[in-house]
């Protein structure tokens, strides 16, 4: 049995300000950084320990995580872009006239916007292959790949929505060229349509509505099915790079009983 | 919590020189959840992953960055809904939709083959319910060559369909013949289907694992939507009509669009 000695830090780590912001000394060994990793809203995502194979890049070449740090990149820059854009027929063209022409990196920040949201539909797309070509969407997984599937609709539907908001010929057309297809679906085509764009066709309703989508509703749902996501890969025992190996032989999903994921 | 007199776990459960031999007091069937997985090449995540995740947040945000340096996000004329614009193109993703609309019946295109596509994703992990090698590329190597084959086969299959559809269409010839429906539904239905079925058929007789059929099939749905959005993004101009992408009448550059 090793005997930890007294860590440096602790003056400072058992100091009564520090110990009243975390619950954890230095994370300089097993327990501390075990605690660091639980007793951080943002870090308990991860699991306390990772398996070194899931960190091999040529197995999932990180395009779950870049998903998620470009959904970051365009929260920031779109709640800059937030503070200038007006959701009116009226005001939102001149508004991106303003970002661009008068307001300090307005346009640098729309580029950002713009072009990490065009990323974004890509990385998630090739997450998606990545996944399915290394089976990851098997037991115990299924439920993650339901989770995927509609993060990559939201995706979509945060991508398209937003396409909407400059107001000028390219997105007026092609919104109207995107919902029209809308309309071919039987029965309940029209009403969708209508539904989205509150009207018949593309005008101050559907800005609004493609809005309220665009900064609320979506990234919010977002945020949820992305934080479900994290934390189920963690609970289904990580990556499935870990189980490879475990189950050779061709067995059905509920034939043996399976060893519990841990995480 | 007192950090100090701690001891190594690794070291009190996974002994790795040990005096104390073990008697077999009964065999048990089953799985624990360690089984096989032994002393794990485990690694604490802090502070590892986070620096992995830090380099990544870096390096991502200094790809966007410099990117967006260089090019600047389009904005053209305000919208007016009396002039249209030629060609009007949905964003990338959904152009290779637009493209798939030009060759049939909106419902087939527009809800009939996306709802098909959405269900085959949902349902896979249901239908694929084998549990062999999981998180290997590709699975076997017999699967990596079906990637590659389907891959090939869908892209030269589809570009086929493209281009002839376009060409002289069957479509066309029937248009007065037979019935809307048969002309654009069916009969373009019918094509893409014998499009999927071929190669599915072929493994089929091979013996072929659900696995590797659903390989097959994801890999035609992914080579297919890649050639219909690269048909739909560069090879079409004003009035949607097929351009080579250097001969774009009115100096129309599909990049603009982005
Ligand atoms: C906003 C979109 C998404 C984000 C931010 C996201 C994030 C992540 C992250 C961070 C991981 C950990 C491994 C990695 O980085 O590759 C992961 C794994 C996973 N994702 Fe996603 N994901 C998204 C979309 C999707 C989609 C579209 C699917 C499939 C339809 C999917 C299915 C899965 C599955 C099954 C795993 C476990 C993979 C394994 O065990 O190897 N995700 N995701």
């Amino acid at each position: 049995m090793s005997v930890q000695t007294r860590s440096r830090w602790a003056p400072l780590t058992e100091s009564r300000v520090w110990r009243s912001f975390f619950r954890h000394g230095m994370p300089d060994n097993p327990l501390d950084r075990s605690l660091v990793m639980t007793s951080n809203i943002f870090l308990h995502l991860h699991p306390v320990k990772v398996n070194r194979r899931s960190l091999k890049w040529s197995y999932s070449f990180g395009l779950g995580v870049i998903s998620a740090i470009l959904f970051g990149v365009l929260i920031f820059t779109g709640v800059l872009l937030m503070f200038y854009y007006v959701p009116s027929v009226e005001r939102a063209y001149p508004a991106l006239l303003d970002i661009q022409l008068s307001i300090p990196l307005g346009q640098f920040t729309r580029n950002m916007h713009r072009w990490s949201a065009h990323l974004m539909v890509l990385a998630v797309i090739l997450h998606m292959v990545r996944v399915f070509y290394t089976g990851a969407y098997k037991f115990p997984r299924e439920f993650n790949w339901l989770v995927g599937i509609g993060l990559l609709l939201l995706t979509l539907g945060a991508s398209f929505t937003g396409y909407l908001l400059p107001w000028d010929q390219l997105s007026y057309w092609a919104i109207t060229v995107g919902t029209s297809i809308a309309g071919y679906v039987p029965l309940v085509g029209a009403t969708a349509k209508s539904l989205l764009l509150g009207g018949p066709e593309v005008g101050q309703d559907a800005l609004i509505r493609f809005y309220t989508l665009h900064v609320a509703v979506l990234p919010l749902l977002m945020m949820l099915a992305v934080s479900i996501h994290i934390w189920r890969v963690r609970k289904d025992g990580g990556l499935a790079i870990n189980d490879s190996g475990v189950t050779t032989e061709d067995k059905p999903a509920d034939a043996a009983q399976p060893g519990e994921p841990s995480a | 919590m007192a950090t100090s007199d701690l001891p190594t776990v690794t070291d009190e459960t996974f002994p790795k020189r040990t005096n104390k031999t073990y008697a077999l007091v009964e065999l048990m069937h089953g799985e624990g959840p360690m089984v096989g997985k032994g002393p794990d090449g485990t690694v604490f995540s802090f502070p590892v992953v986070l620096l992995i995740e830090i380099i990544l947040v870096l390096g991502v945000t200094l790809a966007v960055f410099l990117f967006s340096l260089l090019k600047q996000a389009p904005l053209e004329a305000i919208a007016n809904p009396l002039v249209t614009i030629d060609p009007a193109k949905a964003p990338w993703y959904f152009v290779g939709l637009q493209e798939l609309l030009e060759h049939m019946h909106p419902t087939l295109a527009g809800v009939l083959i996306p709802t098909a596509l959405i269900t085959f994703l949902v349902l896979l992990p249901y239908i694929d319910r084998s549990r062999a090698n999981v998180g290997i590329w590709f699975s076997t190597p017999r699967g990596k060559r079906i990637v590659l084959w389907t891959a090939v086969y869908s892209m030269i299959a589809m570009s086929a369909y493209i281009l002839l559809d376009n060409a002289f269409s069957l479509r066309e010839i029937l248009r007065y013949i037979v019935p809307e429906w048969i002309a654009q539904g069916l009969v373009p239905a019918a094509i893409i289907a014998l499009i999927v079925a071929i190669p599915a058929f072929i493994l089929w007789r091979r013996k072929a694992s659900t696995r590797e059929l659903m390989i097959a099939l994801f890999t035609i749905m992914l080579f297919s939507a890649l050639v219909f959005t690269l048909s739909g993004f560069f090879l079409r101009g004003p009035g949607f009509k097929m351009y080579l992408p250097w001969q774009m009448p009115n100096g129309y550059n599909p990049l603009d669009g982005l």
